[in-house]
């Protein structure tokens, strides 16, 4: 059974289906996009049940399970030589535990998504061919493939945020797609320098497989991105260039300070589940790429950059975090925690320790559904009273005491509570970070210091926001109809929180069910960085 | 006089044995001839009878050219006057579907006119001859004649049906500015030819004569040369008549002008550029920087004006500019001739425009007006019409999976790789404004899918009625658009 085929191609049936239903079936559109994602999770659950432990990934076709390989274009370019380009997709320790957070998240998001009103048929439509493109990216192994797949995600990202956000949603769903399309254009000039410079060893031909860029062997010499190192750019090296623009292309998804700024404007503008569906899958985008292409593909230039990569991380986790103490909209302050945690993850890979980057997978997979559950307890009140100013909530416990309790539980997940998963990730992170100065990777202990820093900042601002909003007597700006209007959570809500609370204290206390599949890729990884070092 | 006596049977000889290799053109000529008895006598009797010609002709014209294919590639006639080979074919084929669509596009929204419209299709074959021409020429004076037909057969067109001053204004400006860049342009063949003494440009004896030039006067000839072609391809910095005459101009025949007549000169470019910057001489590394500044000059200018741009049709204008750019980028890379990846651009580049044109049309005929402005809100009541319409768009940008990425793919893959042959800087600075001006248009090409669909509409619209068979093309192009961006070895093969 061609598993992720399914996984990616079921909700373009489901798209299909919903645009070809006559709009007085809207109520249904619902379900047919909740079952679909339900069959998604359920293979990719299975899918990571039986996923072999043992298998590398990373570098080798062979290490990759569940591979499908399709030729697909080829093309005699005269010159050129031949084109090829496969659908070639599989999964490994990295993209696997990412794929079933992919599946989980976005059937978190059709359950917020619930009580939509506006347009139902192209919001449903939208939100399954995002979800396309999504599962794709994490599949794909194939260059051309995978920025198919990168570009067809920003579409319904744009309509989706500049139809159904909130007021200023124009120029947060343009920023959003300046902002990634920027950094993918270029991806696409290395793309096709690294196709110049990469040769299939069975064919002969040019390819765009990322597996054969992988091997310093496919290299053509003297292309521009051989490994000889002689071919520069402007004076500097061909390959850290091409490393420092994919990187960039990435950077800017993960998002990394200073290119953040779209990421509190879509997060603000955006209806809840498509915040969800931004924390909890595309910002590991990022993070996945960042692996699966620069580190993989260019490991000689990664090693040589990694403290300025580690630089990064540590500025944003300090600056998003002191952005986040300053925020008055709820909705902000957790777009800022965001990027705060994620710089967590960057500061983990920079690391090259096994430790640091199975820290960051974990903070991705953790704080993939923390952050969603914290984006859709946000998205609660914003239904109730369309207002979200923490100055305009207080003891709000007395009056909705469950979403008080989910709340506290969340807050206390995501700022590293000891038992829950994101603690797991952050102390994984920065002992990988510690070390690194031991192993010679390179990053100075002062980083793991300042990492530390950071998860004191998220206790910090995460609890002012429990005192000020929750505690104390009830005080809310718009006076008795708010009181009635915020009603506690109801069955659906619940629902969709509990298993995601659930998963973070599950994963907190046995870790090792994502730590195991995912541990021989991430050596491997290690491994294969450290012969540059 | 005996001397030529007993030449002239070999001279007939060869004249009646070229005549089979003229064959398409030979038909458009007859073509124009009946299209003009028919507008004239029978068009009262029976009034699609002009149409019905000029389509009969263009069908049979295409039905020869694809038969050239097997019968006479590399085969030259009229005394290396044409020459047929691949890329000519092919971009003739390209040219005919192209004008076919126009021809319907023409006939279809102009039939109510009061004023009869035979003498458009007419003026319409002409143009067609010409670009013809353009393609299987390397005749300096065949190539003047041709860019003249399709010059002034352009100027009627643009005028025909002028009725407010502002179209007029269009018609007259398009022909000041294309009849003093003729004139230039003659003056460089002038001195071209009095340098070589020679017209055919990719002989022995031209390149020769070039070589031993002097360097100025010979700079200056070639500068000239560019201003013809350029009012042709409407590139930087001769491209300000384009926005006021694709404005004012019927949107039918804007959709012509942005396309077809493009793709003649283009050929025309790509041949002149192939056979003049192959050799190591100072005019070809002359000629090669000035494209390079070109077309990264018409890139900056035609994406950064058309982000101010409130009127869809100057909008485009500006966008058809910006893609003459990646054009000339095309035409650079030709040297090598590698015909597939030009001819692909060419071909999706006509087929986006061909059909943005269409709904603009459609659109302001349903709502009287092609501001940008005006298609508030309309998203919620054509979904189809603009799903379709920002496909194209999308494709305009570049962006996957649209026929529109394979394009630029291809083309800067070719870009890429004369980079790493000759390892010249500045073409890495085409490739990398090339990438930037794919973001800037975004900004542009975005506001039509943000007015339709994120805006609400203030003021109630009448539903606008819409020529279903028009609306048809326009959304089966975009649907080819997106099969050629996920297949483009269905069309790449064919233009092997």
């Amino acid at each position: 059974m061609p598993t992720l085929s399914l996984l990616i191609f079921l909700p373009l049936l489901a798209t299909a289906i919903i645009l070809a239903l006559p709009s007085r079936f809207k109520d249904v559109y619902k379900y047919i996009a909740l079952a679909i994602t339900a069959v998604q999770l359920v293979l990719a659950g299975m899918a990571y049940f039986s996923f072999n432990p043992t298998s590398t990934g990373i570098n080798t076709l062979a290490g990759y399970q569940l591979v499908e390989q399709l030729p697909w274009i080829r093309l005699d370019l005269g010159t050129i030589g031949k084109l090829e380009i496969d659908y070639l997709l599989g999964v490994d320790g990295i993209s696997m535990p990412l794929l079933v957070l992919s599946t989980f998240v976005m059937l978190m998001a059709i359950g917020a998504s619930w009580n939509m009103k506006k347009s139902l048929k192209g919001y449903f439509a939208l939100l399954m061919l995002l979800n396309m493109a999504v599962i794709g990216i994490f599949c794909a192994l194939d260059f051309f493939l995978f920025y198919l797949f990168y570009e067809v995600m920003l579409l319904p990202l744009y309509f989706l945020i500049g139809i159904w956000g909130g007021e200023r949603r124009e120029y947060a769903a343009m920023k959003f797609f300046i902002y990634t399309l920027f950094g993918s254009v270029f991806m696409l000039l290395v793309i096709v320098g690294l196709y110049f410079s990469v040769i299939n060893p069975l064919t002969g031909a040019h390819t765009f497989s990322m597996i054969h860029m992988m091997n310093p062997d496919n290299y053509v010499a003297g292309s521009i991105f051989a490994l000889d190192g002689y071919q520069e750019i402007f004076g500097i090296s061909a390959r850290l260039i091409g490393f420092i623009v994919l990187f960039f292309a990435f950077a800017i998804k993960v998002p990394i300070v200073p290119l953040h700024t779209w990421l509190p404007d879509a997060h603000v503008e955006a209806p809840t589940p498509v915040s969800i569906i931004l924390a909890g899958i595309l910002l590991k985008i990022g993070g996945y790429g960042i692996i699966r292409v620069c580190f993989s593909i260019f490991p000689d230039a990664a090693a040589q950059s990694n403290w300025w990569l580690g630089l990064i991380g540590v500025i944003s986790i300090l600056y998003g975090a002191f952005n986040a103490l300053a925020q008055k909209d709820l909705k902000r302050l957790i777009a800022y925690s965001s990027v705060s945690h994620m710089g967590f993850v960057l500061l983990g890979l920079a690391s090259f320790t096994a430790e640091g980057i199975s820290g960051a997978m974990f903070q991705m997979i953790s704080h993939g559904f923390l952050s969603a559950a914290l984006f859709f307890l946000v998205g609660v009140i914003y239904d109730r009273v369309h207002d979200r100013y923490i100055p305009h909530f207080r003891g709000l416990a007395t009056i909705m005491p469950k979403y008080t309790a989910y709340v506290a539980i969340a807050f206390f997940a995501s700022l590293g509570l000891p038992g829950f998963s994101a603690f797991i990730a952050e102390a994984f992170v920065i002992i990988g970070t510690f070390n690194s100065a031991s192993l010679g990777t390179g990053l100075p202990r002062w980083m793991a210091i300042a990492g530390s820093v950071g998860i004191l900042m998220s206790a910090a601002y995460l609890l002012w926001t429990l005192q000020r909003m929750f505690f104390g007597q009830t005080r809310l700006k718009g006076g008795d109809s708010w009181n009635t209007a915020l009603v506690d959570l109801t069955g659906r809500e619940q629902l969709i929180l509990f298993p995601t609370l659930a998963l973070a204290l599950i994963l907190g206390i046995c870790p090792f069910i994502v730590f195991d599949q995912m541990n021989a890729s991430v050596i491997n990884l290690v491994a294969f960085i450290q012969q540059y070092n | 006089m005996s001397a030529f006596a007993s030449s002239i049977s070999s001279i007939l000889d060869h004249i009646i044995s070229s005549i089979p290799l003229f064959k398409p053109e030979l038909t458009l000529m007859i073509a124009f001839v009946c299209s003009i008895i028919c507008s004239l006598f029978v068009d009262k009797i029976w009034k699609f009878s002009s149409f019905i010609i000029t389509i009969t002709g263009l069908l049979i014209s295409l039905y020869f050219l694809l038969g050239q294919h097997q019968l006479f590639i590399g085969q030259s006639g009229f005394f290396e006057m044409i020459k047929i080979d691949q890329l000519s074919i092919l971009s003739r084929i390209i040219i005919s579907i192209s004008t076919l669509c126009i021809t319907f596009f023409i006939q279809q929204r102009f039939s109510n006119q009061i004023r009869p419209i035979g003498d458009l299709y007419a003026v319409l074959i002409t143009a067609t001859l010409g670009l013809h021409l353009l393609t299987l020429s390397s005749n300096w004076l065949l190539i003047f004649i041709a860019i003249e037909t399709v010059s002034i057969s352009s100027y009627v067109m643009v005028g025909y049906f002028s009725k407010t001053k502002f179209e007029a204004e269009a018609a007259m400006k398009y022909v000041l500015f294309g009849s003093i860049c003729a004139a230039v342009m003659l003056y460089g063949l002038s001195l071209i030819y009095g340098f070589t003494g020679n017209l055919n440009f990719d002989s022995s004896q031209h390149i020769q004569g070039l070589i031993e030039a002097p360097k100025i006067m010979c700079s200056m000839a070639f500068l000239f040369l560019l201003t013809g072609i350029g009012f042709k391809l409407s590139f930087a910095p001769f491209h300000v008549w384009s926005p006021d005459v694709y404005q004012g101009a019927p949107t039918p025949i804007t959709a012509y002008l942005s396309t077809v007549p493009k793709i003649g000169a283009l050929v025309l470019l790509s041949r002149l550029l192939a056979s003049w910057t192959d050799s190591p001489f100072y005019y070809s590394e002359f000629l090669t920087t000035i494209t390079i500044i070109i077309a990264i000059a018409t890139m900056l200018i035609g994406n950064l004006a058309a982000l101010k741009q409130k009127d869809m049709k100057r909008m485009m204008a500006y966008s058809s500019i910006g893609h003459t750019g990646i054009l000339l980028m095309v035409a650079l890379v030709y040297v090598q001739h590698d015909i597939d990846v030009l001819l692909f651009y060419l071909t999706i580049y006509a087929l986006m425009n061909i059909a943005v044109f269409l709904f603009i049309d459609q659109l302001e005929q349903g709502i009287g007006s092609t501001k940008i402005e005006s298609y508030a809100g309309l998203g919620k009541k054509h979904p189809l019409l603009f799903v379709c319409f920002s496909i194209l768009l999308i494709s305009l940008i570049g962006l996957p999976p649209t026929a529109g990425f394979i394009g630029k793919l291809l083309v800067f893959s070719k870009v890429f790789e004369q980079y790493q042959v000759v390892n010249e800087v500045s073409l890495l600075v085409l490739l990398i404004v090339g990438a930037l001006t794919s973001v800037i248009s975004l900004f542009y090409y975005f506001k039509i899918p943000l007015q339709a669909f994120l805006r609400e509409n203030q003021t109630v619209v009448d539903l606008p009625k819409f020529n279903i068979f028009l609306i048809s093309i326009a959304v089966s192009i975009s649907i080819i658009v997106v099969i050629l961006g996920i297949y483009p070895s269905l069309l790449l093969n064919f233009l092997k």
